[in-house]
């Protein structure tokens, strides 16, 4: 096997690392509620913030 | 700005309406291709050919039609779920120009013959160069206003519309390399298989980036405001989308298989092609299961019906594709008429059904009004449906045919027929196929005057209002 070929396979075990990385997260329980949220908030979003100010949410704090 | 609401959504209503505009340009030239076809008659040289004509047709149609429509929605969806206004509708006006003059440039420019005759990225430099320009515009004004949004976490549309505005832009620089000869001449950077790779790489991400993530992105959001029923599963959603991203970009060369192109480029590609099946139905499931005890809006809710019929189709797509990448069956039904069958089930059936409900349901409240007429809306969803079964079932039926024809051999190994006996044995199927268009291009015409009235009650609610 060359360099090539160990960069290859390095590269897809890093991203397939990831992804179980990302699945594991998304589906921890920890994260169950907050996971679900954003789909119940998008069902009223017809009007902007009442937030004067753009920026992230301030909610975050 | 509408502001009763807070949003841009003025310029909505611009990309809305010039992409029906092209929408109606892409149909009217695909069924005159299709007669062409049936009628070779009908081609008027030099620029009247089904050699001119076709790349117009594609062009109006994916980027006319498709992309245009996803930007309208791109900028409705992504301002209501930052709960942000747009970061520079101004920007977004300029887009707007651009954006059309590109795609009148590119009709203008096909029509002259001037094409890099790779498919999906025929128009030469300037106007590539244009494009580029159109989608870094376009780009930084969602990805500004999604970083100055107000809401902590992003909505799984939010995710394919990011996905959407980066892949597009690394598949079409990438494919674009050129160089340049003269203005309106130029030759890809790339030489031989190797070009041949990076096309196919580009052109079936064109269907992952044009064809998948933004209609997926449309459907996520319309369908629960359609139905009042939240998605079923949103980490079901991001799950689905990451594997979808990882995934996708690796299955273009299954469009090359039989090829010099490497055989481990090939096999990679068809196997990462049937992984996909995963994703995709994780996205189909998602949107059946949120119809559980919701089933009975099929009978009272068009909107559903066209979205619930639209997920429908990306699901058969999504099983019909991966099964034409294995080896095997594409060596039996690859350069036939099965591939447009295949292809106008997704863009007929599963693109432009949840287009038309998005449009359907944005139109009358942009406008502040309500649809002009709802059993005119069934009756567009049939005649479309129609239309678009009677083009794919027939091009399928045509493909098999063809393709038995082209394997059949005699007792010695020779070819039983010659290529031209399988073209004459496929003209009933060409005759059906253009009535397929017809009846297609009957439920847009009444579509079109379906919104077209919806528009102009709501300017004459307004005017009284005002009066």
């Amino acid at each position: 096997m060359d360099s090539a070929s160990i960069y290859y396979l390095g590269v897809t075990l890093l991203l397939f690392l990831v992804f179980a990385a990302i699945v594991a997260r998304t589906y921890s329980r920890k994260q169950k509620a907050k996971g679900e949220q954003p789909k119940y908030r998008m069902m009223d979003d017809d009007y902007p913030s009442d937030e004067k100010k753009g920026g992230r949410d301030v909610r975050r704090k | 700005m509408n502001q009763q609401e807070g949003y841009a959504d003025d310029i909505v209503k611009g990309f809305v309406i010039w992409s029906m505009v092209w929408g109606l340009v892409a149909v009217l030239v695909g069924v005159f291709i299709s007669f062409q076809i049936a009628f070779p008659q009908l081609n008027f040289p030099p620029y009247l050919t089904y050699g001119r004509l076709r790349p117009i047709h594609t062009n109006a149609g994916i980027f006319g039609w498709g992309i245009g429509s996803f930007m309208a929605f791109f900028i409705y969806i992504t301002q209501r779920l930052t709960r942000t206004s747009l970061w520079s509708p101004g920007l977004a006006k300029v887009q707007l120009w651009l954006f059309n003059v590109v795609i009148a440039l590119a009709a203008v420019t096909l029509a002259m013959g001037m094409n890099r005759s790779k498919e999906y990225a025929e128009l030469e430099w300037p106007v590539a160069s244009l494009v580029v320009v159109l989608w870094v515009i376009f780009a930084v004004n969602i990805v500004m206003t999604i970083v100055k949004r107000r809401e902590e976490q992003m909505y799984i549309s939010l995710w394919y519309i990011l996905a959407t505005l980066v892949g597009v832009a690394v598949l079409y620089l990438v494919n674009n390399a050129a160089i340049p000869v003269s203005l309106t001449k130029s030759y890809s950077a790339y030489a031989g298989a190797n070009d041949a790779n990076v096309q196919w790489w580009y052109g079936h991400n064109a269907v992952a980036m044009v064809l998948t993530t933004p209609p997926l992105a449309i459907f996520y959001y319309f369908l629960p405001k359609a139905t009042g029923v939240p998605i079923y599963s949103h980490r079901m959603g991001v799950v689905a989308f990451w594997s979808l991203i990882f995934m996708y970009l690796w299955t273009g060369a299954h469009h090359l298989l039989w090829t010099p192109v490497p055989d481990w480029v090939q096999t990679l590609a068809m196997g990462f092609s049937v992984m996909l099946i995963a994703p995709s139905w994780a996205a189909v499931f998602n949107g059946y299961f949120s119809m559980n005890g919701q089933w009975h809006q099929m009978r009272e809710n068009y909107l559903v019906k066209f979205l619930i019929f639209g997920i429908t189709f990306y699901g058969m797509q999504t099983l019909q594709g991966p099964s034409q990448a294995v080896r095997t069956f594409s060596a039996f039904i690859h350069y036939t008429d099965w591939v447009p069958g295949h292809v106008h089930m997704g863009t007929l059936g599963w693109v432009s059904l949840v287009l038309f409900a998005a449009i359907y349901y944005t139109v009358p409240r942009l406008y502040h009004t309500e649809v002009y007429s709802v059993p005119l809306a069934n009756v567009h969803f049939w005649l479309v449906l129609t239309g678009q079964l009677i083009f794919s079932i027939t091009m399928w039926i045509a493909g098999v045919q063809q393709a038995a024809m082209l394997n059949a051999t005699n007792p010695d190994g020779s070819l039983h027929y010659s290529f031209i006996e399988t073209m004459v044995e496929l003209y009933p199927y060409w005759h059906m196929r253009a009535l397929g268009g017809v009846i297609y291009l009957a439920g847009l015409l009444v579509f079109l005057y379906n919104i077209y009235q919806t528009i102009a009650g709501g300017k004459a609610q307004a005017a009284a209002q005002r009066a």
